[in-house]
């Protein structure tokens, strides 16, 4: 019977928590991943070291995909994509690219975001110059336990770490601030000082958005205890200085005056933009995106985890930059919303 | 063209030559004027550590720019130029050079602790003024303040003989700031003291020994007194 199982698409953390929460109530979870494996984008794109709790990604989010593995109430669909979606909510059927056909009451998109692409940047040289990194590919070197430049393996004397990068800016369209780049380029700096003492870890901001928790946490621990150095600036552009070395140019607007700095690594704390397949998303589910793209939501206040169409739920980065914890109290939160409105549903009908 | 806003651009950065003649073209004074660039080309990433060395400069690099300390500073209230914020920040990257330009109203701090007292990372921004005007004095951008003169000879004389003769040290401070050993106020106070020495106070005593003298037109007044004791005793217990 439909009634008794939800679909949940997309097996990032926000999934995971959703799946688990659903089969928790005693329902049963199907879930789509369009990947072959489950965990999202901290297991696919190789995070090190998650933001509060200092776990490494593939321990922590691990430990999720295992629960839901395991777990004989969830049936788990990798490498697939809901095709098509017909019904109403309390009687959907989903067919997915696999060929297979899914029967759900409710379906919670736990479809996340898609990382910025520094490439859509090309003043601040990623893609032209080895030694410019994003975030990510940061976080795989801290992952590997060695801070070294890509392009000759020197250890760097300096890294600096540009914010903003994809978020907050008009001309490309990114009108949003991602929420999580702060806090994480603060992690990764003091990753970057632990790995590698010798190195000095410099941060470039317009504004430091290490909101509640994560200020003492990360900026003022960065600050005060990794010597981690806040420059405010915003950079104009990355250039080669001609010995091997890269100039990062901007206005330091502190002192009024403009900087030419030579690095070693610069890094691009890259935003989250929606979902790439949120147009398709969009028409497959028949719900509506907000103004950047995002999923909308619906009515905030009595109907948390909604979105634009009754019966299809939403959580976490899907609806807009979230923090890892936060998208998995939402994806628990989609769960346990869908099950209890399809739960009113059984015993309306009773 | 000449530069007519010359006021806005620092000194050194003005270059000129006075007589220039390029491919045979006269090219003398303002025609050659070129104005050096602004731009931080560097760090120096070990300033922030040896400032961190001096007495009060030791949590320099908890600084976040707020500005409450120059917000609040009595001195910034007299000299928009004193700004402990832009001092902090350049210390923090280093920029030296910048710093040197203000050597001549840094040690102007009042140590009013209000910039302490409300700093919110905790930086003890006087603290750090101090440290800068010694870093100064030790690098001999500045030179050294009298106290320094003073606490030094003190030293010294720790040094030399395990205590220190109070006059001595008043000597040689003054012989090495080059202040005259007869001070004005040194004249003024050893006068008064003499002036104001008890000679006369003690003759009196020894003579009032001898001699008791009475207060001034007392007359009958110690009689008047008995008398209206005697009469209070005698109302208040019959």
């Amino acid at each position: 019977m439909q009634q008794d199982t939800v679909l949940v698409v997309g097996g990032g953390p926000a999934g995971l928590a959703a799946a688990a929460n659903v089969t928790s109530a005693g329902f049963k979870a199907v879930m789509v991943e369009k990947e072959d494996v489950l965990g999202g984008a901290p297991i696919l794109s190789g995070y090190a070291k998650l933001v509060p709790s200092g776990e490494w990604a593939k321990d922590a989010i691990g430990r999720m995909v295992k629960r839901v593995e395991d777990d004989s109430s969830a049936t788990v669909h990798k490498g697939a994509k809901v095709e098509k979606l017909e019904g109403e909510a309390g009687n959907f059927t989903a067919t997915l690219t696999n060929g297979e056909s899914v029967q759900a009451g409710a379906v919670v998109l736990a479809t996340g975001f898609t990382h910025f692409d520094s490439i859509n940047k090309p003043e601040w040289g990623f893609g032209t110059y080895e030694d410019v990194l994003t975030t990510t590919q940061m976080e795989q070197m801290v992952g590997s336990g060695k801070i070294a430049c890509p392009s000759d393996g020197r250890v760097p004397e300096r890294v600096c770490i540009l914010l903003c990068v994809g978020s907050r800016d008009r001309q490309i369209g990114r009108e949003w601030c991602s929420k999580i780049c702060c806090t994480v380029s603060a992690n990764l700096a003091m990753e970057i000082k632990e790995l590698s003492p010798e190195t000095d870890v410099f941060i470039y901001y317009m504004d430091i958005r290490t909101y509640g928790l994560y200020e003492d946490k990360f900026y003022w621990k960065s600050q005060e205890e990794f010597k981690t150095k806040f420059v405010k600036a915003r950079i104009a552009e990355v250039t080669a200085s001609g010995d091997g070395r890269l100039l990062v140019k901007g206005e330091d607007t502190l002192v009024k005056r403009p900087i030419v700095i030579p690095f070693d690594i610069v890094v691009h704390a890259i935003g989250m933009d929606p979902n790439a397949d949120n147009p398709e998303i969009s028409q497959v589910f028949g719900v509506g995106l907000e103004k950047h793209g995002f999923i909308e939501k619906a009515e905030q206040y009595t109907n948390t985890c909604g979105t634009t169409r009754k019966g299809i739920y939403s959580c976490g980065a899907a609806y807009g930059p979230e923090t890892i914890d936060d998208s998995i109290t939402q994806g628990a939160a989609a769960g346990g919303r869908a099950v209890a409105d399809l739960h009113a549903l059984v015993s309306k009908a009773g | 063209m000449a530069i007519h806003e010359k006021a806005l651009i620092e000194d050194e950065r003005l270059q000129q030559h006075d007589e220039l003649v390029v491919d045979g073209v006269d090219v003398s004074g303002h025609w050659n004027t070129m104005i050096a660039p602004r731009t931080v080309r560097d760090y120096d990433d070990d300033f922030e550590s040896k400032i961190q060395g001096y007495a009060g400069g030791e949590y320099v690099h908890r600084c976040w720019q707020c500005g409450s300390c120059t917000n609040s500073c009595t001195m910034y209230a007299q000299n928009v130029q004193f700004n402990p914020r832009y001092w902090i920040y350049l210390t923090r990257l280093g920029m030296k050079e910048e710093l040197v330009k203000d050597k001549d109203i840094i040690w102007q701090c009042v140590s009013c602790n209000k910039c302490t007292n409300i700093c919110p990372k905790d930086v003890k921004p006087e603290g750090v003024m101090k440290a800068l005007s010694h870093w100064m004095e030790e690098e001999g951008i500045t030179e050294k303040a009298p106290s320094t003169i003073f606490d030094e000879e003190f030293a010294d004389q720790i040094y030399k003989t395990g205590r220190i003769e109070d006059g001595k040290v008043a000597q040689n401070f003054f012989k090495k700031t080059g202040q005259p050993l007869l001070q004005e106020w040194l004249k003024l106070f050893v006068f008064r003291m003499m002036k104001h020495l008890p000679v006369k106070h003690l003759m009196r005593m020894g003579f009032n020994t001898v001699h008791t003298p009475r207060t001034k037109s007392w007359g009958k007044t110690g009689d008047v007194l008995k008398n209206y004791v005697r009469e209070q005793k005698e109302a208040a217990h019959g």
